[in-house]
């Protein structure tokens, strides 16, 4: 046997194959199949139909829901890149030692769990809560509901991705050669026009990046909205869960799961052949 | 007699790319010969296929006799000292070239020993506790050195080992490596594009391009009695003259804007009306007022003059044929830039190349 | 222009760092439900977390699965790595977007999945199962990592190692291995971190027996926002701080040490 595989292996072209197949093996059955089995579970739970599909995409509830869903990713976004955008151009303009400290407040944030920042804006937002708290103080008698609101969700998904965008948007700011922009001022731009014209296409790529990751991770996102969401406002995510654990309609989740699906896989394919998907996380 | 290295039509091709193209050499023991070419040329790759890590298309590379071509790289018992020195970064420069050791066997206290030693040997006595990054680029240079000699290989391979430094430390590392060369008689190969380097280190000289030896000599021979054209114009500067053979018994040529020209003899046997190409060497023109007695003469149009200090370069026209003229500085105030002059040369040092 | 982007970016700060910050205060309060400002300080929490076995197991499930899981992942990505990064054959660009999939698919889409998959093979509510699961979402991230490590190797070490007679296992041994021990082990950070936090198909799988901690977490959130999560939440919060600011903290260290003069030249081996 040994004595097999080394010949085999001298063959130069084979090491690759050799090396690949355990992994190309296990993601083959416990990534693969049981994707497969989900899109097998749409058509056939409870029967073999397509009504799973028809109900998903036609009816009412569930447009509501996928509209609220891309509502949501969009504002998520666009909130996430007006947040990103000033921080970065903030750090690129700070002596190192200061964009070492955002940075590294940034990096902190990133790697704290989801749960435990949806946490944190449970306790910021709650009626026990700061700001609350302060509403009550400059003289608010009755202080609206902040938690379990869009607004709590969408809030804490802005600063939980966040991040993505700032560290995206910062790696390419921060490659801008200095020279350009003090030649592009000695041009007689400044203001909006310098923005614009050089700030603007120079950081494109990394908005670009920071956009499609975080509009993808916001669609099929499922902590936050659940916890911090307004019950009647679900998101995909939450629906499918809902479906899956509370009616055990396995049928519908999995229809749901495949459209999500289809959806994200077809954003990333666009980025894909633009850009090259091993961008995205790089 | 059998030569010490022996390279037998040595090929190389990458599907329709031709890298080596039947490469014969032979190398004799303790000599220091160097592989000058242009990038690309296919010296590195004929280092590799030495060394092992590329197996030739066809031919044999043999050592002492015997054939490398079944042996993995790590059995060839070859020191390599790479471009970027390739030192192990995780190591100290003595635990570099205890390495060696180390895959042989060689028990601690000898093999270190051995190692200081090496390190001794190249000048880096007491850095042995140093990590590569800790050591400048010239440092770095003698510890992969100490670590390519500390085996005693029986062929030593520098693949531009010295390109990565500047100039000053580039003439004494030549210097350096010369001596240790020396000092332990082995084998060397040095690959350089830089033809400097070769003229002044070596023994012969092997110059490549486009995948074939163009010529194997000493570095006098390539310097003086170039075999090709692109030899010519590789190594030194050459003014290089299209001519055609007129009178093959008294060495005589035409060329379009200075005439007829004597050539000094030559290996080459060719009948009238051969083209032919005639390489006069800059330093071996003369630059006067009025024509020189006994000399082949010219009128030169001075186009510009290049001021070095101890020489200047004088770049004018004879005709439409560009010429260029080493002298010494003293000797550049007789003439300005525009003006017209003489130059002159004789016979001898009119080297001829056949096509 | 540029004075309002400054101004921004300062609020951007004390949005990223309030939640990050208030966590911690709210895991010494001594009021019984969530309160900010606490009424008072105590440890009263810390103390309920490091004796109640309905956290504590949760804890030692979620690190017994990381621990599986990056093993289980490294196993499998070290050498698929060194097979896309070292070599080029038919099929590769396909193999490298597959090794990326499973970062392209949502969460709860997988989750739906691994409930029925691993529910027909007997797994679900397993340790085993959660395992089997996280790897699959830990081999893209440990995958990114590592080949951008390898990538940048310089394989003329490798080379010298060889010339200077080292086998290709030698070679392995004692050069690429200890080289790349900095990737490989940040890869498999990742890969822990990664099924640490993981919630979503957590959620979903892992059942009463296999619970792990984000799981448990996301349930007591959901239902009550036990104060005790603060304290969780301050841990990681600490692990992370330790994690991040170790490396600088070993980097000037070890300039330091280095700065001293040579002591003897006769110290390697």
């Amino acid at each position: 046997m040994g004595a097999t595989i080394a010949k085999l292996a001298e063959r130069p072209n084979l090491w690759p194959w050799l090396l690949l197949t355990p992994l190309a093996i296990y993601l083959a059955i416990f990534f693969l199949v049981p994707l497969v089995n989900v899109a097998i579970m749409s058509v056939t739970e409870p029967r073999l139909t397509l009504a799973n599909y028809e109900r998903v995409l036609v009816g009412a509830l569930y447009q509501r829901v996928f509209l609220n869903t891309f509502l949501t990713a969009g504002l998520v976004t666009l909130a996430c890149l007006l947040v990103a955008y000033p921080l970065a151009y903030l750090m690129n303009h700070s002596s190192q030692r200061t964009a070492m400290m955002i940075l590294l407040l940034v990096t902190m944030s990133f790697w704290t769990s989801f749960l435990v920042r949806t946490y944190a804006w449970m306790v910021l937002l709650g009626n026990n809560g700061p700001i609350i708290a302060f509403i009550k103080a400059i003289g608010i008698e009755i202080p609206p509901q902040l938690l379990f609101t869009r607004f709590s969700s969408t809030l804490a998904m802005v600063h939980i991705l966040a991040p993505y965008m700032i560290m995206n948007i910062y790696s390419v700011m921060r490659k801008i050669d200095p020279v350009l922009i003090r030649s592009a001022e000695s041009l007689g731009a400044r203001g909006f026009a310098l923005f614009r014209h050089v700030y603007l296409p120079l950081t494109a790529p990394g908005i670009a990046n920071g956009c499609v990751l975080v509009f993808v991770i916001c669609l099929g996102f499922y902590v936050t909205p659940v916890l911090l969401g307004s019950p009647r406002e679900q998101m995909i995510a939450g629906l499918i869960g809902t479906q899956i654990e509370e009616f055990l309609a396995f049928g519908m989740g999995s229809a749901m799961a495949m459209v999500l699906l289809a959806v994200t896989l077809a954003i990333l394919a666009i980025y894909h052949r633009r850009f090259g998907l091993d961008k995205l996380w790089g | 007699m059998q030569s010490y290295l022996q390279l037998n039509g040595v090929t190389k091709t990458f599907g329709d790319f031709t890298a080596l193209q039947k490469v014969d050499l032979a190398i004799d023991k303790g000599e220091f010969v160097t592989f000058l070419g242009p990038s690309g040329s296919g010296k590195t790759t004929t280092l590799m296929i030495i060394a092992g890590f590329e197996k030739a298309t066809c031919g044999d590379v043999l050592v002492e006799g015997r054939s490398l071509s079944g042996l993995a790289p790590h059995e060839r018992n070859i020191g390599i000292v790479f471009q970027n020195y390739a030192l192990f970064p995780h190591k100290t420069a003595l635990e570099n070239v205890y390495f060696p050791l180390q895959m042989r066997g060689v028990k601690h206290p000898v093999g270190l020993k051995n190692a200081a030693d090496m390190l001794e040997l190249v000048g880096l006595k007491g850095f042995g506790h140093r990590y590569p990054k800790e050591l400048s680029g010239g440092q770095q240079q003698r510890v992969a050195l100490a670590r390519a000699l500390v085996f005693e290989p029986s062929l030593l391979l520098l693949d531009e080992p010295l390109g990565a430094l500047d100039k000053n430390l580039r003439e004494q590392m030549q210097i350096e490596i010369k001596r240790i060369q020396r000092a332990l008689g082995v084998t060397t190969i040095f690959v350089t594009h830089d033809q400097t380097e070769a003229m002044s280190m070596s023994d012969r000289i092997v110059v490549f391009e486009k995948g074939s030896i163009q010529q194997v000599a000493t570095p006098l021979e390539v310097y003086h009695k170039p075999r090709t054209r692109f030899v010519a114009g590789f190594i030194g500067e050459s003014n290089i003259i299209e001519a055609t053979v007129v009178d093959p018994a008294a060495r005589k040529a035409t060329a379009e804007h200075i005439g007829e020209i004597e050539y000094a003899p030559s290996e080459f046997s060719l009948h009238k009306g051969t083209p032919v190409t005639l390489i006069i060497r800059p330093e071996h023109i003369r630059l006067s007022r009025d024509p020189k007695k006994g000399r082949h003469n010219a009128r030169m149009k001075v186009e510009t003059i290049v001021n070095y200090g101890d020489n200047a370069l004088v770049i004018g026209r004879v005709g439409e044929q560009s010429m260029r003229v080493r002298v010494l500085g003293a000797d550049v105030v007789i003439i300005k830039e525009g003006e017209d002059c003489h130059v002159s040369w004789t016979p001898d040092s009119v080297y001829m190349i056949a096509k | 222009m540029d004075r309002f982007l400054r101004l921004i970016g300062f609020l951007v700060i004390i949005f990223i760092a309030a939640p990050l910050v208030i966590v911690v205060p709210i895991s010494f309060s001594n009021a019984r439900s969530l309160q900010f400002p606490p009424p008072g300080y105590w440890l009263g929490y810390y103390q309920a977390y490091f004796s109640d076995t309905d956290w504590l197991r949760p804890t030692f499930n979620s690190i017994l699965i990381a621990t599986a899981t990056t093993v289980l992942t490294m196993v499998l990505v070290v050498p698929a790595t060194f097979a896309l990064v070292r070599h080029r054959f038919y099929g590769k660009s396909v193999a490298d977007l597959m090794m990326l999939m499973p970062l392209a698919v949502p969460h709860i889409v997988m989750a739906v999945g691994y409930y029925s998959f691993l529910g027909n093979l007997r797994l679900v509510h397993t340790h085993m199962g959660v395992v089997l699961a996280h790897a699959c979402l830990s081999v893209p991230i440990a995958f990114l990592v590592l080949s951008a490590n390898l990538k940048g190797f310089d394989r003329n070490l490798e080379r010298a190692a060889q010339s200077l007679g080292a086998s290709p296992v030698q070679t392995f041994i004692h050069v690429t291995l200890p080289i790349l021990r900095p990737g490989l082990f940040i890869s498999a950070l990742f890969a822990f971190i990664q099924s640490f936090d993981e919630t979503v198909v957590a959620i979903f799988i892992s059942g009463r027996d296999a619970e792990t901690l984000p799981r448990k977490m996301f349930d007591s959130i959901r239902q009550e926002a036990d104060p005790v999560i603060a304290v969780i939440s301050t841990l990681l919060f600490a692990a992370v701080l330790l994690a991040l600011l170790t490396p600088l903290a070993w980097s000037s260290i070890r300039k330091r040490l280095r700065k001293r003069p040579p002591a003897a030249a006769f110290s390697g081996g």
